[in-house]
């Protein structure tokens, strides 16, 4: 087993100003994920899952304590930085799929090289989308799409940008228990292919099940972390 | 380029079309009607330099001097001259007191001479004046000297031979009052006829026309240096009709502009935060992917410079077209043609395009430079779109660009000031319905509650809206204000009646022999007039010679000898603007212009010199006068107590028509020294400009009320979105097609109708903001505006709002759901 840290944070506290006070998301967390691991975290609605993942994604910077991503502290850099170690280590698949709604399946895959300026950006994509079952649908936009084949185009790109740490807020929610199956699945398969990673949010039991560990969140803070073994 | 590459992508999606089209109409709109107001002015001065037979003319007492020639030559400039002296003209039968013109053969240098083989003929045009030894005499001369075509006149030492009959002489039209019939001459046979002698009046003109660098490049250099007698002459300071009517209309088409400036503003601001808004999560998606901040600037800022350079050539080669389509069916109405374009008027359109983008488009865009990556989790973290800091950004840029448009303040300013009175009533209005329904729904259930949150967005969003349509609706009943007060004015001024003929000189025993044979004939005379010839000497007890000096800046009033006359009633083209007017008063009523050039006030005294005897009199009331009106009208109106002791010619005017034209000519050969002058051309040119401009801003008009309906249009379907979701929702549902329909007919009907009322009401304010202080007419309320309002508000909405609509209706509620 690897011991290589993925992500670590350190007093991790986010407070955000609301009309009325100051709100505190997020208290003091401090915790770590090693490379390789599945990490599920669950939790009640409101209880900062989404907030936590966002600010270990590097998406957003906390108020208060350290977030370190393979050893870059996020809080020390600019949104510049940040979005650099997004493109090279992370990768991310939503609850509402968020596709351009602009761009084919095919376009879609391809963006993450694009950005890169990767010339091998669309055989690539073509590649990953036959992994996902979707070699025939390349040319489909969104609409034409059914939520589980957006989720898995999804899937596609997140895994195009090789990422070493891929982040899914809640990647099931919107789907039926088949295209759900199916999506995770995938995630664990390329997981285990690539070696990535894979942080998720998830209100599905079975799903937290399948993932190596599970981070229970309430009100802000980590209540309990359970390992598999 | 991955930019490129996006773009060509997006544009399959329709947001980046939409902005696309909103830039292309704004700068097609602009240039459009740029250009083709540059055509409308080159014709204007084309049409008025034919009135002043060059592009500029310097005419003096004394002779033409070297100096002045060569100059001109050296400025490339073409160079005509003209002499205009009064000469007896002899035939075998008698002899005749005429007005003489001796020109260069390449005289006139603009326009041209009409000339007639039949006496009184209408007459055709020539391009040169007379050869050596010819003389054109008109019909009225021939007939007084008993001579007809191929006979002989004698000028002074030489004999002439008649060779046309002079219709119009195209120079001359401009000049008040002739004193005898005329003749036209080579300015070779000049010298032979020796009548020019040292001390005859005698004024020489030098006709210049070329480029308009080389004039402005004379102008900067004579007008510091015009000696005593010598005056510069330029097609604007020709006919007054003329001028008022084509700065109206220049005005008009300003402020046309100027709207269509405005419009295309709120089409790029609408498209800009369309776009805008569909983009949010978007540009946060890219940015999870890894693009960085300076990245998506870029791919943004070189997708908009492509967008710019696009919509702006576009809209270019749009504008273009449009005007020489308006120009076209113009040709076709009025059979003139406009001169062509000029290429270098379009970088007005371009500085629209890039104003446009910088003041509508770029502010909202670069929102989206900051929006977190994190709204792709939270989509509470969405960027504010409406601030006040935009708001203020739009309107200084809209207004920056009126500036540059218009090249003033004034107009910009009434227009803002109007926007934001809309603006700031819709607010109002807008703060009390909320809070209205604040009263209404307190304490209600939470399900009310949750309905006025959601109210209450819609609000703002349907105030925003209402504000669009009523700024819309507002600019297209200020231009149909301003086009039909413009209209009606020129119609009363000039109407078709207007008198044609000035008839002087004309002794008081033959006042009414000439009423009768006008009556006779059933012509039209107006008010007979005295006329008795006088000089003011001194200004509140001070030589006048001595208060002005320096020649050229001599006041008309004291430049010449005036002509005076006494009058118990105001003419009924003059108005008292101060003091008192009547048989009674013992003082001088003076023009207003005049006044004003020396600053004179009720109660100074002007010291006048008649037939050698001295008055002093007080100014006891000022008047203004429509010089337009192609009446007899006076600087000064003298009491007759004073003026009757002086022996008086009479004046008037008539019109004839054309029926009447030679019998009234012939009538008047029996009074050989009464003189006559045809004004008739210079009436039919205003005329013909007044109708050209009336047909060119009727179209101009249709055209921007159209590009106000695409406005319109664009506006409803920006809030489309939230209404499809809700249609469809409300389908699935279970709801009926009918229902649907009907909610949204009252929606839009009322939107419409609101719009339409306070859209009237500012712009029956902002009507009498541009009457009183641009277009300097009298202010008049518009009933027919506030039925306009509020009908075509309701009507071209609702219809607009259910066409656009329409896919609520007929598409599948699951389709519908799932594009959202
Ligand atoms: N920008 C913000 N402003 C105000 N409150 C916020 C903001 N972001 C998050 N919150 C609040 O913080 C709390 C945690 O939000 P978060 O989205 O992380 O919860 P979650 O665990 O993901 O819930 P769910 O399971 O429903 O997605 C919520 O109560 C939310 O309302
Ligand atoms: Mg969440």
């Amino acid at each position: 087993m690897k011991t290589n840290l993925a992500i670590k944070t350190q007093n991790l506290t986010h407070t955000v100003k609301t009309a009325a006070d100051d709100l505190t998301i997020l208290n003091d967390i401090s915790m770590s994920i090693e490379e390789g691991e599945s990490v599920a975290i669950v939790g009640a609605s409101g209880s900062g899952k989404s907030t936590l993942l966002g600010l270990i994604a590097g998406l957003d910077v906390c108020s208060d304590g350290d977030v370190l991503l393979y050893g870059h502290n996020l809080s020390k850099l600019d949104e510049e930085k940040r979005a650099d170690l997004r493109g090279q280590y992370v990768g991310f698949v939503f609850q509402s799929f968020h596709l351009l709604p602009s761009l084919t399946a095919l376009e879609n895959v391809m963006l993450p090289g694009e950005l890169k300026g990767d010339k091998d950006a669309k055989r690539k994509a073509t590649e990953f989308l036959e992994q996902v079952g979707l070699e025939h649908r390349l040319q489909h936009y969104p609409r034409q799409l059914s939520g589980g084949e957006q989720q898995r185009v999804a899937v596609a790109r997140a895994f195009a940008s090789s990422p070493k740490v891929l982040f899914a807020d809640e990647p099931t929610g919107n789907l039926d228990s088949e295209n759900g199956k199916m999506v995770t699945d995938l995630l664990f398969g390329l997981n285990e292919k690539q070696g990535t990673t894979l942080v998720l949010v998830t209100h599905d039991a079975s799903l937290a099940q399948r993932c190596s560990r599970q981070i229970m969140m309430s009100s802000g803070k980590i209540i309990e972390s359970l390992g598999k073994e | 380029m991955l930019a490129v590459k996006l773009l060509i992508r997006e544009i399959r999606n329709g947001d980046v079309l939409t902005l696309l089209f909103a830039l292309i109409l704004s700068v097609s709109t602009v240039t459009g009607i740029d250009l083709f107001v540059d055509r409308l002015q080159t014709s204007f001065t084309i049409q008025s330099a034919t009135l002043l037979a060059a592009d500029r003319v310097v005419r003096s007492n004394t002779a033409i001097t070297n100096e002045r020639m060569e100059y001109a030559k050296e400025q490339g400039l073409e160079t005509a001259q003209k002499t205009s002296f009064s000469s007896m003209v002899f035939s075998n039968e008698g002899l005749q007191l005429s007005q003489l013109s001796a020109v260069t053969g390449n005289y006139p240098l603009r326009g041209s001479y009409l000339v007639d083989d039949d006496l009184f003929g209408a007459g055709y045009s020539v391009e040169d004046g007379p050869s050596e030894g010819d003389i054109w005499v008109s019909s009225r001369l021939a007939s007084l000297l008993g001579v007809g075509i191929g006979d002989a006149v004698q000028v002074g030492e030489t004999d002439l031979t008649i060779r046309h009959y002079l219709v119009r002489d195209p120079g001359s039209t401009g000049s008040a009052f002739a004193i005898a019939p005329r003749a036209v001459i080579n300015q070779d046979d000049l010298l032979k006829t020796q009548v020019i002698q040292p001390g005859s009046r005698v004024r020489y003109s030098l006709l210049l026309a070329g480029n308009e660098d080389a004039l402005n490049q004379y102008e900067a250099w004579i007008t510091p240096n015009l000696e005593k007698g010598e005056r510069w002459r330029t097609p604007k300071s020709g006919g007054q009709g003329i001028n008022s009517a084509i700065e109206r209309a220049e005005s008009f088409l300003l402020l046309a502009g100027t709207l269509a400036v405005v419009m295309s503003g709120v089409a790029m601001a609408l498209a800009s935060s369309r776009y805008v808004r569909r983009h949010l999560t978007q540009v946060a998606v890219i940015k999870t992917l890894g693009a960085t901040p300076k990245k998506i600037a870029q791919l943004l800022l070189s997708q908009l410079a492509i967008i710019f350079l696009v919509g702006t050539g576009l809209g270019l080669l749009l504008g273009w077209l449009i005007q020489e389509v308006i120009a076209l069916s113009l040709a076709s109405l009025l059979s003139t043609v406009l001169p062509a374009a000029s290429i270098s008027n379009l970088w007005l359109g371009m500085v629209t395009g890039l104003m446009s983008l910088f003041a509508f488009c770029l502010p909202l865009l670069m929102r989206l430079f900051d929006v977190s990556p994190l709204t792709v989790l939270h989509p509470a973290g969405k960027v504010q779109l409406k601030s006040l800091q935009l708001y203020i950004i739009a309107l200084t840029g809209m207004y920056l660009l009126m500036v540059v448009y218009t090249g003033g303040l004034l107009l910009p300013s009434i227009m803002i000031a109007a926007i934001f009175m809309v603006a700031v009533a819709i607010g109002i209005i807008g703060y009390g319905l909320f809070k209205l329904g604040r009263v209404l729904t307190s304490g209600a259930v939470s399900g009310w509650q949750i309905g006025l949150a959601s109210l209450h967005r819609r609000l703002m969003g349907n105030l925003f809206q209402l504000l669009v349509f009523t700024l819309i609706i507002m600019l297209g009943l200020i231009l149909i204000g301003v086009k039909s007060s413009l209209i009606s004015d020129w119609q009363r001024q000039l109407p078709v009646d207007a008198p044609n003929h000035y008839l002087f000189n004309v002794q008081e025993g033959e006042v009414k022999q000439i009423s009768d044979i006008a009556d006779n004939l059933q012509i039209p005379v107006s008010e007979w007039y005295p006329m008795v010839r006088g000089r003011v000497v001194q200004i509140n007890g001070q030589d006048a010679d001595l208060l002005y000096t320096s020649d050229d800046k001599e006041p008309e009033l004291l430049s010449r000898e005036m002509n005076l006359t006494w009058s118990n009633e105001l003419a009924e083209d003059n108005v008292l603007l101060e003091g008192e007017f009547g048989g009674n008063v013992n003082g001088l009523s003076i023009e207003e212009e005049v006044a004003k050039e020396i600053g004179l006030k009720i109660g100074d005294t002007l010291g006048v010199k008649i037939g050698g005897l001295d008055y002093q009199l007080p100014i006891t009331s000022i008047r203004s006068v429509d010089w337009s009106s192609m009446r007899p009208n006076f600087y000064l109106i003298l009491p007759q107590s004073i003026l009757s002791d002086f022996p008086a010619n009479y004046v008037s005017s008539v019109f004839i028509d054309k029926d009447n034209v030679q019998s009234f000519y012939k009538k008047m050969a029996d009074f050989p020294t009464v003189s006559m002058l045809n004004v008739g051309d210079l009436i039919q040119q205003i005329q013909l400009i007044i109708a050209q401009v009336s047909q060119a801003i009727q179209l101009v008009l249709f055209f921007i009320l159209s590009s106000a309906v695409l406005v319109l249009n664009a506006s409803v379907r920006a809030s489309l979105d939230e209404r499809l979701e809700e249609g469809a929702l409300l389908r699935t549902l279970g709801a009926s097609k009918t229902l649907i329909r009907q909610s949204m007919l009252v929606e839009f009907g009322f939107l419409g109708f609101s719009a339409g009322v306070i859209g009237a009401l500012a712009a029956e304010l902002s009507l009498f903001g541009l009457q009183v202080f641009v277009f300097e007419l009298a202010p008049s309320f518009h009933p027919l505006m506030w039925f306009l309002g509020p009908m075509t508000g309701f009507v071209v909405v609702s219809i607009i709002g259910l066409y656009a609509g329409k896919s609520v209706l007929t598409v599948p509620p699951m389709r519908m759901l799932r594009s959202l």
